[in-house]
């Protein structure tokens, strides 16, 4: 009984993680192409979940209200990439740094000022009465989750490798100069990056919010996360941040079991620590070679 | 086809160019020589648009480009193998000349049934690429590696491409071997402008040709003519 209360855990918790690999999968669709990330990506997960609960509100169906809050993900990644990275890249500068915080902090004010400060549940069809599998009890909303992450990933990979379009995104991520000089524009393609984080990444949102609830500080931690599972994993490897998330999440779970839900935070911070004083580069991720 | 007037050009405040003008008719092959640093691949950068001009026109066809962006000026018909070759190491060596026809192809699918002609055309001409052509591209040896950015030069069917440096790096075996694939190219009827560490190679193949000098043409004329030249004769033909 108590390696299956094991188990149990450790599922739950690695399905919880699938929500940190999307993000995780967001920063690196960004990185790829222009070694930037979007800072505020954790209000851009919180306002497209805000955003798709008063979709809910109005009345549209949960299967219209999915793709709605995706889409709005879609316009608040283009529109950080328009009004902050670009700027900065433009002048070959760092200052998307501070840009993409600063929007982010605007969101989160936004945020408050239109939907308020109070956590609200987030209403969906996808039933949470536990079924049995294996011995484990999983709801169908955990494996929604699962399901969706998976999804939206394999199709964002599947674009990569099978459009023209999604090889010169990889082009543009392996080369930017040579992929230029095939007539591909990069910067068209970084907002194409930007427009994918923003669309995984509002998923992510709509995903967790049944779980955790929606408000303006919903995903403040589970950014946190997100960012640990990217820098462990790698930026440059999709596969990695899957298992990192799965792992990362069952760790919390357990660790929270053992030592107390106060600790639940800990594992990711740690492995954070871990991974930036033993490989920088992530688990998953090349060593880049420097040409001098 | 190609012409560069009074082309000024340079990195951050320091200019490399002062000046340059030169003229690639349509069909030929003009060869660009000069010493290290004279500023040979700074102008091919200028003309394809990797380095904006401070001053000066890049006609392409009789157009201006030189306030383009790179990438447009792709589009509208010049291809540029840069130096150093920059093949897209990790993806496949079919994909880097599928990329290669971007401009022209379908962005979405369909784009490999549209590709398939002049495919077949690279892979006649480099039957290596084709024994390669699902290897990562960062794999291949320096010499493929040179094939692979030529043909993908080659696949966007360019106006004019640009040829910096084919055989830097490379062993004399090889070095001969990309001299005689810009022969056949140029007996295609490509158009072309090529700058090479190997002058004696570079003219017997040209039309054409200009000797660089510190941000300048410093002398031009037909491979004939410069090799009669003194200057020319002593700089770089020993």
């Amino acid at each position: 009984m108590y390696t299956l209360l094991i188990v149990q855990l450790a599922v739950s918790g690695a399905l919880m993680g699938m929500v940190y690999a999307l993000i995780a999968y967001g920063f690196q669709l960004t990185f790829a192409t222009s070694k930037s990330i979007n800072f505020g990506q954790g209000e851009l997960v919180m306002l497209s979940a805000l955003f798709s609960l008063t979709l809910i509100d109005t009345g549209l169906p949960y299967w219209l209200v999915v793709p709605g809050g995706m889409l709005f993900g879609v316009v608040l990644g283009l529109f950080v990439e328009r009004a902050g990275v670009r700027l900065a890249l433009e002048q070959k500068s760092e200052g998307w740094i501070l840009l993409t915080i600063i929007l982010g902090l605007l969101g989160f004010s936004a945020a408050e000022n239109i939907w308020g400060r109070d956590d609200r549940p987030f209403p969906t069809p996808i039933p949470s009465d536990p079924v049995h599998i294996f011995g484990i009890d999983v709801t169908p909303l955990e494996l929604s989750v699962a399901i969706g992450v998976l999804a939206v990933m394999g199709l964002v990979e599947l674009f990569k490798r099978k459009t023209l379009l999604g090889k010169a995104f990889e082009a543009v991520s392996a080369d930017r100069d040579a992929a230029q000089l095939m007539g591909i524009s990069a910067t068209r393609t970084i907002q194409l990056s930007y427009g994918l984080s923003g669309l995984v990444a509002a998923l992510a949102g709509i995903l967790v919010a049944p779980i955790t609830t929606v408000g303006p500080t919903m995903a403040s931690v589970l950014i946190l996360k997100a960012f640990s599972v990217a820098v462990v994993a790698g930026l440059d490897s999709g596969f990695g941040v899957v298992l990192i998330g799965l792992f990362l999440g069952a760790l919390e779970s357990l660790t929270s079991f053992y030592l107390g839900s106060g600790w639940r935070e800990a594992p990711g911070l740690v492995l954070l620590i871990l991974a930036l004083a033993v490989r920088p580069n992530g688990v998953f991720g090349k060593a880049s070679i420097r040409k001098v | 086809m190609l012409t560069i007037d009074n082309l000024h050009a340079g990195y951050g405040t320091s200019e490399v160019l002062v000046g340059v003008s030169l003229e690639v008719k349509a069909g030929s092959v003009v060869a660009l020589i000069g010493a290290n640093g004279a500023g040979k691949t700074t102008t091919m950068r200028a003309i394809s648009g990797m380095l904006r001009p401070n001053e000066g026109r890049v006609l392409l066809d009789g157009k201006p480009v030189q306030q383009f962006d790179a990438s447009r000026i792709a589009r509208l018909g010049l291809a540029h193998s840069p130096e150093g070759r920059k093949v897209f190491g990790p993806l496949t060596v079919e994909d880097n000349l599928l990329l290669g026809a971007f401009g022209r192809l379908p962005r979405f699918f369909g784009f490999r049934t549209r590709a398939a002609a002049d495919l077949a055309g690279v892979y006649e001409l480099f039957p290596r690429l084709q024994e390669r052509r699902l290897q990562a591209a960062g794999t291949l040896s320096g010499g493929e590696q040179q094939m692979l950015a030529i043909g993908r030069a080659l696949m966007a069917k360019p106006k004019v491409m640009l040829l910096d440096e084919p055989s830097m790096g490379l062993a004399p075996v090889i070095v001969q071997e990309v001299f005689n694939t810009i022969r056949r190219l140029k007996e295609a009827g490509i158009t072309l402008l090529l700058v090479e560490q190997f002058a004696k190679s570079a003219l017997e193949v040209a039309d054409y040709a200009y000797v660089m000098d510190r941000g300048r043409i410093a002398i031009e004329g037909t491979p004939a003519h410069l090799a009669e030249d003194e200057r020319v004769l002593a700089a770089y033909l020993g």
